[in-house]
């Protein structure tokens, strides 16, 4: 299966799953809605019944939302011009590279969603490697069997990502690039250093991030139990398939182009009522599109390993089946009763 | 030729400008009392980044006081070490990263002769010490006494020959050199002001820059050939030497500082700023290859400056600008110098956004405030950099609008422009926000030096630009025009202090207005009305409204209180301020919708406008709902941010 065959097959695969992109983005509102109802609250708050919130209403009132900043204090400290349109997406990115660090709230939130990621993980990958409905028992219970394995995956991706976004975040970023232009005079020499920098760093990232993908794809396909040993499967993999990096920077370059077109839509300011719901939609739909382009990451992922060391749709392990509870299987009709193990515990 | 064509672009210039000029950077008859006059010589190694020099110092005794000694200023001693007084006051608030330097990137001036050549001559190399007037470090080696073999009476001259060496550092405070740019400033030993109660001459503080007298200065700078030199004054000779390296020659009449700057990369452009009732000025523009497509953005803020500075207070008198596009990193950006200024820029520099024209405008603008009016810059800061940021916000609203908020991303180096947020000049040219986060920091009225290092400038330039603003919106353009002009003619090429200013505009502005200055400038309370209730009920003859407008801050302004009712009525009243609360209660046929006290914004300096108003009909719940989901947007996007590493 050639890149873009995988890449067309994990995209037909998700679009399949229908289900599972409306789970995640329901699982990304979970966690952002509370705290943008805590948000609204404070600004509610602030703006009182002044006079100032008709302006704030119905364009920007940057004095308030100045004079809101100097009395902020938790998430309300990242209510700032930033949010606004494409530079919204800009901040992100940019405190992605740049390592920025973010307030409490926001990366306690970060960690919870994470969390609820690893959980789904296995279940959203075993769908989409089965790529044929298995109904909400199955995927959760999927979810339910690989998130202690991906659990532990995360414990080893937590210390590759803290040592990337850490130490080697710090000697690429503080040491060599502040060395490399101490003398420098000329600012687009500079940034020359620093794109160069950052272009390291995403191969860094980048290739952390395509063995974890791979490992948690063999992990399910494969029904691996050592998530060490499908760390080591998931290496080879990639060393041996040229195309497992192809995909991955075929799918970075949907992102990128998801980002462009998000640039040219996004929603600015606007006012309070018909614009504010249409920004709403706008939006939602670049949610939905970003958290369609990371199941495609894995669905093409699983496409693409599924052809090379398999067939398509095959997972080692049967669809798990949710378990019947004791008092289930106590009023089942005794003929239905599996009473062979019991003659064999006899 | 290039040298050639401004000598004689120069030249040309003579016939319009309003004293006449007889050769390149002299002035006919003086506009100053030129009563400290240096000729100086010097030498630039770029490879050891020292400077040799000596100077001829020609000073008079202007006052009625008798001089006993003289007293240097050595600011380059600033950045010996990390015990100096500089160095000490930036630690303390809370810079400390130029703390651990390699020892090549400090600085150092050391004064290697003095010698008295009239009126008596005497080698008075040994008598020179360092004292420390404003603190008791004795580790601080910035100001350098003097004493006379005999006084210096009232109208009494001295000459002295003094040579030294100095260390360029790597950039402090826009002084030193990266790769081979060089801007050197404060560079050479220079006087401080005698005045009637004796020297005036600082130690080198963080938060503070210049005062001197004024004179001629001719100066000759060597540097290795083919590096181009920009400098105060015009260029009048330019001699190849047989070393390797080319002697440029320097002369401006009627400036109080010197300084200069040279490198092999820069690129030089040419303009001239023309207009019907003010002398031309030849603009020369010193460019990094990098900005080279900027030029005309540099040339179009100083044309803004020149023009309106020039309508409004007074004429530019040199006839010539050099302006310095810095290099990057070298920290030399924004900052004046007589007839040279620092812009500073960005390789990417978007449209409607105030960059490189903000601070092109106010450093060009401070060639009025500070170069004509020459305030002292360590005692009364505000007196420049405050009427120089009310001015710059304002001459940038007459081009320059609408402008844009622009954040950087990526290190710093990616603008994004948010042309939803427009660029006020009355709160973001004025520096609100800046003044709101540190307004009870400092009683203006302290010496600007004795500011908090980390917190001075709020007050210095904001807190000026504010109380400014709101007395143009208060006594009208015309009124405060008139009292700025009156101040910038008659204390032009003199030091000005902060009472001679507030007499002119008792006295320009037609009114008694020592109240208002004890409130911004003799105190550090803060201004702060609102609103505290609002009501309405109905009755039998109608709507009974309530408003009850309170003063929740210290200082005190009369201040308008606007009531609008649910049929479109509008009252204003007049509130004096000064009580604590003041109620208006009112019987109409309908209901009161809002209340707000200021409602035109007059008093820029109100820390709070929020709570300036209320209504019965908020709009805060749409208002904050709106904010929310933009918000979420954000928060979700950055969360599908860090969940890319699942």
């Amino acid at each position: 299966m050639t890149v873009t065959a995988a890449w067309r097959d994990g995209a037909r695969r998700v679009n399949r799953a229908g289900l599972v992109l409306a789970g995640v983005w329901v699982m990304t509102l979970l966690i952002s809605v509370p705290l943008a109802l805590v948000l609204r609250g404070m600004i509610a708050d602030h703006l009182g019944d002044s006079l100032a919130a008709d302006q704030a209403a119905s364009g920007v009132n940057y004095e308030w939302m100045q004079e809101f900043a100097d009395q902020a204090s938790g998430i309300g400290v990242t209510f700032k011009p930033t949010i606004l349109g494409f530079g919204a997406i800009l901040d992100n990115l940019s405190a992605f590279f740049d390592a920025t660090r973010r307030p409490l709230v926001v990366a306690a939130a970060a960690a919870v969603y994470i969390g609820l990621w690893l959980f789904v993980a296995g279940g959203i990958i075993d769908r989409l490697a089965r790529d044929r409905a298995v109904r909400a028992h199955g995927f959760f219970a999927a979810s339910g069997v690989y998130f202690w394995r991906f659990l532990r995956l995360g414990l080893i991706q937590l210390a590759v990502y803290g040592l990337l976004f850490g130490a080697v975040h710090e000697a690429l970023f503080d040491r060599v690039y502040r060395r490399a232009i101490h003398d420098m005079s000329v600012e687009r020499n500079a940034f020359a250093v620093r794109f160069a920098l950052y272009i390291v760093f995403v191969l860094l990232v980048g290739a952390a991030n395509l063995i974890f993908d791979y490992a948690k794809i063999r992990a399910v396909v494969e029904d691996r139990r050592s998530m060490i040993s499908a760390l080591g499967a998931s290496a080879r993999f990639v060393r041996r398939n040229g195309a497992a990096a192809g995909l991955y920077l075929l799918n970075v370059g949907v992102f990128l182009m998801c980002i462009a077109l998000y640039g040219a839509v996004a929603p600015g300011a606007s006012g309070s009522g018909a614009a504010m719901s249409a920004g709403l939609v706008v939006g939602q739909a670049y949610v939905l599109a970003r958290l369609w382009i990371k199941l495609v990451f894995w669905a093409s992922g699983a496409a693409l390993f599924q052809s090379r060391l398999a067939h398509a749709g095959y997972v080692a392990a049967p669809v798990p089946v949710w378990p019947d509870s004791a008092a289930a299987d106590a009023i089942l009709p005794a003929d239905d009763r599996d009473l062979s193990q019991t003659s064999a515990s006899l | 030729m290039r040298v050639l064509a401004v000598s004689v672009c120069a030249a040309a210039l003579v016939a319009s400008s309003p004293s006449a000029q007889t050769a390149p950077g002299a002035i006919s008859p003086p506009l100053s009392p030129r009563n400290a006059n240096y000729s100086i010589a010097a030498r630039l190694d770029p490879a050891s980044r020292t400077i040799t020099g000596e100077e001829r110092i020609v000073w008079r005794n202007i006052t009625t006081t008798t001089a006993t000694e003289l007293r240097f200023h050595l600011y380059w001693n600033g950045w010996r070490n990390a015990r100096t007084t500089f160095m000490r006051e930036r630690a303390l608030g809370g810079s400390t990263s130029d703390a651990n330097r390699p020892a090549g990137d400090w600085a150092s001036i050391d004064v290697t002769s003095v010698k008295l050549v009239s009126p008596s001559a005497a080698d008075l190399t040994a008598s020179q010490h360092f004292i420390t007037p404003d603190d008791d470090n004795t580790d601080d080696q910035t100001v350098m006494a003097l004493p006379l073999p005999a006084p210096v009476g009232p109208g009494g001259e001295v000459t002295l020959d003094v040579t030294w060496t100095a260390h360029v550092p790597r950039t402090f405070a826009r002084t030193g050199a990266i790769g081979n740019f060089f801007f050197i400033v404060q560079w050479f030993p220079k006087l401080g002001v005698l005045q009637p109660d004796g020297w005036n001459c600082h130690q080198f503080h963080a938060g503070t820059e210049f005062f001197s007298d004024y004179g001629s200065y001719d100066v000759t700078l060597t540097v290795p050939r083919q590096w181009t030199v920009g400098a105060t004054g015009l260029q009048r000779e330019r001699r190849d030497n047989t070393d390797g390296t080319t002697s440029h020659r320097y002369y401006q009449d009627d400036v109080h500082d010197f300084a200069w700057t040279t490198s092999p990369d820069l690129v030089e452009r040419m303009a001239r700023f023309e207009h019907p009732a003010l002398p031309a000025v030849d603009m020369r523009l010193l460019l990094q290859p990098e900005h080279a497509g900027q030029a005309d953005r540099h040339f179009d803020a100083t044309r803004t400056t020149l023009k309106y500075y020039g309508e409004w207070y007074g004429a530019y008198p040199y006839g010539h600008i050099t302006i310095v596009d810095p290099a990057f990193q070298s920290g030399a950006g924004g900052m004046e110098y007589p007839t040279l200024f620092t812009a500073g820029t960005r390789w990417l520099a978007p449209r409607h956004v105030t960059s490189p024209e903000g601070v092109t405008v106010h450093e060009a603008g401070h060639q009025f405030w500070y170069g004509i009016v020459g305030n002292n810059e360590f005692e009364d800061a505000w007196m420049d950099e405050g009427f120089n940021t009310f001015s710059t916000a304002r001459a940038v609203a007459q081009v320059y609008d609408p402008n844009y908020l622009a954040l950087r991303y990526f290190g710093g180096f990616v603008p994004w422009v948010f042309r939803d947020v427009v660029m006020a000049r009355e709160t973001e040219g004025n520096g609100l926000a800046g003044y709101r986060r540190a307004a009870k920091s400092d009683i203006q009225a302290t010496p600007t030096f004795r500011y908090f290092p980390s917190t001075g400038g709020n007050i210095t330039y904001f807190k000026t630009a504010l109380w400014l603003n709101t007395l143009e919106r208060w006594l009208g353009w015309r009124a405060l025009q008139k009292i700025m002009s009156t101040h910038f003619d008659r204390w032009k090429f003199k030091h000005p202090k902060p009472g001679d200013f507030f007499a002119i505009a008792n006295e320009a502005g037609g009114r008694d207005l020592t109240w208002f200055f004890d409130r911004v400038y003799r105190s550090a309370d803060v201004f702060d009305y609102g609103v505290d209730g609002l009501s309405a009920s109905q009755e039998e003859s109608g709507f009974r409204s309530t408003v009850v407008v309170r003063r929740f801050g210290e200082a005190t302004f009369p201040v308008d209180v606007r009531m609008i009712f649910d049929d479109g009525e509008r009252v204003t009243e007049h509130w004096d301020g000064a009580d604590r609360w003041k109620s208006y209660s009112y019987v109409r046929p309908s209901s009161i919708m809002s209340a707000e006290v200021d409602p035109d914004h007059v008093l820029l300096l109100d820390v709070n406008y929020t709570n300036n108003s209320k209504t019965l009909h908020p709009s805060a719940p749409k208002a904050a709902t709106k904010w929310a989901m933009k918000w979420m947007v954000w928060l979700q996007d950055c969360l599908l941010s860090w969940a890319a590493l699942v």
